[in-house]
């Protein structure tokens, strides 16, 4: 326990041993101020980037529309993300569902490519089995560097498939990747605080698809 | 700037904390898993409605996103599993779990209630309609509304948990596991425990679960329990029943 600081986290926690309702005191005072920031955070968030959000909901819709189905991925918290935007589209809470998976719950396929190749290859080699023009590829990432997204990203290029990123910080080396497309990126340097507003971020996608989506008669 | 002036294009009904007291709350679930983690407990995460949300929690404790944080044990339990009978197998006297869940979600309330019974200190985190009072040791929960609002607003509580406990870890003196500061220490005083029945036999006798283990207990001041009831035990006997008699 010694050594490790958080101080950078709640700077003005002063370290007293014995005295619990201080603490608490503290610790309750922080995550109010943390939990305004994450709200703030959200807000600009979706106000900055409404216009980009409102053109990436339709060109998945329009993929949506000629049958073509979406495919998450991202890494640690950011595969419960992909997890949860696969959800939501395929059990909407309101709307139409729409075919969408998750690249990060087959254990069996994860293990295998990892063992075998490495872990760089866990979804542009699933996209390279599933993906097919049309279809769509969204990733999430909170710092954007992550190499097997990167990969995935070319590999849905490759096939001609719509590609969609989440990044924070900068956007790093997604905002880079001639072969993503649609990049929407979180201004903030706190990844806790990157995750909570990217979270919002794909429920915002979500509902631009579904206010644009139109499908076709007799389409699937 | 006031809430009014966010405007957020999407969950306008931003579901809030409900009330003031929801920080102190989550400031003590902090401290007590903090407690629970120091002395060796490990958290069981389970969300059986959205197991995404189990998964985040997990894996913020196990690998940390800040350089440097210790990996704290913190463990799954598989959606579609029996989440009373997977805890009940493998949690430990000392152990955590928080559920991401809604108050209806039969299987968490059922998981919570074992709590005393089984050791374990239980965190619900959830939103809209509340469990009943005392339904979990810590309730955090949101006013509700849009249900994608309160899924983004579950991730913010659980990362504060995090964040928090960590926090609490610089604070070694307030980690001890024997600390009680609470109005009423159910371990301390000489009032009933919970515990669970495992075996009923034909002699008025049953053999329980308790957080201090395993006892043979007195059955005949009360109807003759099933295995999985909850009882309340005081100086070897079952005074009373904790199950409902409408069943």
């Amino acid at each position: 326990m010694s050594g490790e600081t958080t101080d950078f986290l709640y700077p003005f926690i002063e370290g007293d041993e014995h005295d619990a309702p201080s603490l608490l005191a503290d610790l309750s005072r922080s995550a109010d101020a943390k939990w305004n920031q994450s709200e703030g955070l959200r807000a600009e968030t979706l106000t900055r980037i409404g216009g980009q959000l409102a053109d990436v909901g339709a060109a998945m819709a329009r993929c949506f529309e000629r049958g073509g189905q979406l495919f998450t991925f991202g890494n640690g918290g950011s595969a419960t993300d992909a997890d949860d935007v696969a959800q939501v589209f395929t059990r909407p809470p309101w709307g139409e569902p729409l075919p969408a998976r998750s690249l990060v719950t087959d254990h069996a396929v994860l293990s295998a490519l990892s063992n075998d190749i490495g872990f760089d290859v866990v979804f542009s080699r699933q996209l390279e089995a599933h993906g097919r023009p049309g279809d769509i590829a969204l990733g999430l990432s909170t710092s954007g560097n992550s190499e097997n997204l990167l990969m995935a990203f070319r590999q849905a290029a490759r096939r001609g498939m719509c590609t969609v990123g989440l990044s924070g910080y900068d956007g790093g080396r997604m905002a880079q990747c001639e072969e993503l497309v649609h990049c929407l990126i979180v201004n903030s340097d706190s990844v806790h605080r990157i995750q909570e507003t990217q979270a919002a971020v794909a429920h915002a996608l979500w509902a631009a698809v579904q206010s644009e989506y139109r499908p076709h008669e007799g389409a699937a | 700037m006031s809430r009014s002036d966010l405007a957020p294009s999407v969950g306008a009904d931003l579901g809030t904390p409900a009330g003031s007291g929801f920080f102190d709350d989550l400031a003590r679930a902090s401290l007590a898993l903090a407690r629970r983690f120091a002395a060796g407990g490990t958290l069981w995460c389970a969300s059986p409605g959205s197991a995404f949300h189990a998964h985040h929690v997990a894996v913020e404790f196990v690998h940390p996103v800040i350089m440097g944080k210790r990996a704290l044990p913190a463990v799954v339990v598989p959606a579609g599993s029996d989440l009373v009978a997977t805890l009940r197998a493998t949690v430990r006297p000392g152990d955590m779990v928080v559920a991401v869940a809604g108050a209806g979600e039969l299987d968490v309330s059922e998981a919570m209630r074992r709590g005393p019974a089984w050791g374990v200190e239980t965190v619900w985190i959830g939103a809209g309609p509340r469990p009943p009072g005392g339904a979990a040791d810590h309730v955090l929960w949101l006013d509700g509304g849009d249900p994608l609002v309160a899924s983004e607003q579950f991730v913010r509580v659980y990362h504060l948990l995090w964040e928090l406990t960590h926090v609490c870890f610089e604070h070694s003196g307030l980690l001890r596991p024997d600390t009680c500061d609470e109005e009423v220490c159910i371990t301390c005083s000489d009032e009933g425990r919970t515990a669970e029945v495992i075996s009923v036999d034909g002699t008025g006798e049953a053999l329980v679960r308790t957080a201090e283990g395993r006892e043979r207990i007195d059955t005949t001041l009360i109807d003759v329990p099933r295995p999985g009831d909850l009882v309340l035990v005081h100086a070897g006997s079952a005074i009373s029943s904790l199950e409902d008699d409408s069943r």
